[in-house]
């Protein structure tokens, strides 16, 4: 039985530019949004695209991401056939390697793609933030009739040199790629979803394969091919919100983005599109008398008798009396004890915040950039941690 | 499966006291009754049992059950998607020579080939209308040590004021006992007592073989009732064992006591006393977290996720997907999944049931004795 179309979901980067937040876990899961994990927007944009069948290529630290995607039920991706499916590199009879690059990732795992039979690959990144529909791409691939075609956005001229470029004609066929130009001729930038034809896709990868001097990367190699052959390649324009939280400012930005839906676009409270997650199973959130809660996202567990402004909590954090949480990305676990201030930060899992410690922006300076604490760190009482302070062990006293 | 000398299965009667709620069970049943803003009743008896290794589960409804499947689905949020075992949903057996039956008798009598089939050593017998957090193995045990022939949970409180004052027996029966060393020597139907009783909590433990047996000749007897027709004239015959359950409890028995026993869940201490246990599972209905936009103002209060609030909530409990619009006012509240409080509106002793809606600039308030109930999608 063939699968029209089955995703494969690259996972394996490290997100070294998240620092202290991907020191234990893969990219995909860092926590989002009050309770999500980055990687629950590709999956679900895939179930609610009809997309059944999902590979997931892991490989640095996968430990957390795998008891997180577990069966997949909690994404409908529990199936007898198909479903999701995490794949690792493994050991093969005659060499054994680690993902090279993201084209030899998906290189290893032709046999996985081949039980499938399917007419076409999406190929989707676990690192973006958007809410996407693949079949309407699938559409325009058909309509096109393309043998590959790339979702783009659409970015300020200024900005294009950040990224990969497209180049398109009036029919929206490729006719140049760009990797972060000097000079640009587009500003059509490569979202790194791509739909492929399989068997122009695994004719590429092999051939890539065979080149000892490739990167086997998708970006630099085979769409490099795939233009030298004068393949029928197009460019399919997304419009919706996108956002590559690659770092922690664009995180922090990401989640704060959250609080103001009718003008960010990113909009969780959507009937039609659901992003699915594993559920904490913790009971509802508890604001005591004399809380103050402004312009918050908080979820379940959340016990708050303290001041919360425009924040985005996730399940179980615990603000004491007195403490203050703004502008603040406070994930699943943290306590925030009585009289400490957390500012303009990203505090990781199951934190300990001490009584009158400062994290984050000084009360009195304004415009500084995001502090971020890892996952299981103390933060003594009345330590004072700075903007942009990086805390990746136990503070017991003074300031960083 | 765990050790077959202290395993057990459980058998849950959604139904039970659904008279004492009749506007809560309208469109339901007493198991399915939303409660501590995103569970349901059942949700604690079967997230106990399933921390107890009880993942051989029977539910024996009666009647209004739609609610109670749909909730239940195919028992994957408690984890009783078992091949051996797991969820089953008993619904009443129709045959020509069958009446409906009233009391556990008859409803365990249409499954007892089901239990003689089964492997288990004991079972766990138990309504819905309790909400505690009970550790079935000890009780197991207690049993076990105890040489009882019948295990009966009970707690010491007051009997609540509505079933001391209803004088019929319409509303079904409850029990306390007489106690002598931990036995029970006297089972009293519906006593009007004051005072501290030992109070039945209707959770039995008991040898399957041992209630096969039992309920064979009861049934042969044409009885109906297990504690008023099996146990009460056999409590010579019978080491009839008390356990004395001293966590947390809410009993439901009207639509007060359903109101107070939400709102005690606004004290943390009981809040913690109730969630001590462990998790408590319930169906999962993906929402958002929830949302309080600027100008929201909102005091002692409990809250499910999918919520949006705008407008103003002191001391209330609020489910899944409720909306509260600005200039809105929401005090000493129940509500529950999805209702709505439009711009203006003044909310105060209510429960508002699923879907109702208040709209703009409407007052309603009921009375700290007398919350007032809005039915299922109702739009005031």
């Amino acid at each position: 039985m063939a699968k029209e179309m089955i995703a494969m979901l690259l996972a394996g980067g490290q997100g070294s530019r998240l620092y202290a937040l991907t020191e234990k876990l893969a990219k995909p899961a860092v926590p989002f949004g009050g309770k999500y994990r980055i990687i629950d927007f590709p999956l679900s944009n895939c179930v609610n695209s009809g997309i059944d069948t999902v590979g997931i290529l892991t490989q640095y630290q996968p430990l957390v991401l795998n008891e997180y995607i577990g069966n997949g039920q909690p994404w409908d991706l529990d199936r007898l056939y198909g479903g999701v499916h995490v794949l690792p590199p493994y050991q093969k009879a005659s060499g054994s390697d680690w993902y090279k690059g993201t084209a030899n990732a998906i290189y290893q795992n032709i046999s996985f793609i081949e039980r499938y039979d399917p007419q076409y690959v999406i190929i989707l990144s676990g690192d973006q933030i958007c809410k996407q529909d693949y079949s309407d791409f699938l559409k325009f691939h058909k309509e096109k009739n393309a043998e590959f075609s790339v979702a783009v956005m659409e970015v300020p001229w200024e900005e294009a040199p950040r990224f990969g470029l497209m180049v398109a004609d009036k029919d929206d066929r490729i006719t140049e790629f760009q990797e972060k130009p000097k000079n640009p001729k587009s500003n059509l930038a490569s979202m790194g979803i791509y739909i492929f034809n399989w068997d122009i896709l695994k004719k590429y990868l092999e051939e890539d394969e065979a080149d000892p001097k490739s990167e086997n990367d998708f970006g630099n190699n085979i769409i490099p091919n795939l233009l030298r052959d004068n393949r029928r390649m197009y460019a399919y324009h997304f419009n919706g919100y996108w956002k590559d939280v690659g770092t922690i400012a664009s995180l922090w930005e990401a989640n704060m983005e959250i609080l103001d839906p009718e003008h960010s676009g990113i909009n969780l409270f959507d009937e039609d599109w659901k992003i699915y997650s594993r559920n904490s199973g913790m009971t509802g959130h508890k604001i005591s008398a004399g809380a103050v809660v402004e312009n918050a996202m908080i979820t379940d567990g959340c016990r708050i008798k303290g001041t919360v402004k425009h924040s985005i909590l996730f399940a179980g954090v615990k603000v004491e009396k007195g403490a203050v949480v703004e502008d603040a990305v406070v994930m699943g676990g943290t306590v925030i004890k009585s009289g400490a201030t957390v500012k303009h930060c990203i505090v990781a899992e199951n934190v300990t915040i001490g009584e009158n410690a400062v994290v984050g922006a000084m009360p009195t300076e304004s415009e500084n950039g995001v502090a971020t604490v890892g996952a299981g760190v103390c933060i003594g009482d009345n330590v004072k941690i700075g903007p942009d302070a990086m805390v990746r062990n136990d503070v017991e006293g003074g300031e960083e | 499966m765990m050790n077959a000398n202290t395993s057990a299965l459980g058998i849950v009667f959604p139904n039970s006291y659904d008279a004492l709620v009749p506007d809560l069970v309208n469109v339901r049943l007493m198991a399915s009754i939303p409660f501590a803003s995103r569970y349901r009743l059942i949700d604690f008896i079967l997230s106990s049992m399933s921390r107890c290794d009880i993942d051989n589960i029977s539910v024996m409804v009666n009647n209004n059950y739609h609610s109670l499947m749909d909730h239940l689905g195919s028992g994957r949020e408690w984890d009783l998607v078992r091949k051996n075992g797991g969820l089953h949903i008993f619904p009443p057996f129709v045959e020509k020579s069958a009446k409906p039956y009233t009391g556990r008798v008859g409803a365990l009598a249409n499954i007892l080939d089901f239990l003689r089939d089964e492997k288990e050593k004991y079972v766990v017998i138990t309504d819905t209308n309790i909400v505690a957090n009970i550790d079935f193995n000890d009780m197991i045990k207690f049993h076990i040590e105890s040489g009882a022939d019948v295990t009966i949970a009970y707690n010491e409180q007051e009997l609540p004021e509505s079933l001391v004052k209803n004088q019929s027996n319409d509303l079904g029966y409850y029990y306390t006992f007489g106690l002598e060393k931990g036995r029970i020597r006297k089972i009293y139907v519906n006593a009007k007592d004051t005072g501290i009783q030992n109070f039945s909590m209707n959770m039995f433990v008991v040898e399957r073989e041992m209630l096969i047996d039992l309920i064979n000749t009861a049934f042969v007897r044409g009885q109906e009732y297990f504690e008023r027709d099996v146990l009460l004239p056999q409590l010579n015959k019978l080491n009839v064992q008390a356990y004395k359950y001293e966590g947390y409890i809410a009993r439901i028995c009207d639509m007060k006591s359903y109101f107070d026993e939400n709102m005690k869940l606004l004290d943390d201490y009981n809040l913690d006393a109730l969630f001590s246990g462990g998790p408590v599972y319930t169906k999962i209905r993906d929402d958002n977290p929830t949302r309080y936009i600027e100008g929201a103002k909102i005091q002692n209060a409990m809250v499910a996720d999918g919520c949006v609030i705008e407008g103003e909530v002191e001391n209330s409990i609020l489910f899944r997907g409720v909306r509260v619009a600005k200039g809105a006012k929401v005090k000493n509240c129940i509500l529950m999944q999805d209702s709505v409080v439009e711009a203006g509106a003044n909310a105060e002793y209510l429960v508002m049931d699923k879907n109702v809606t208040i709209t703009a600039g409407k007052d309603i308030k009921g009375a700290p004795t007398y919350p007032v109930y809005i039915g299922k999608h109702k739009t005031v």
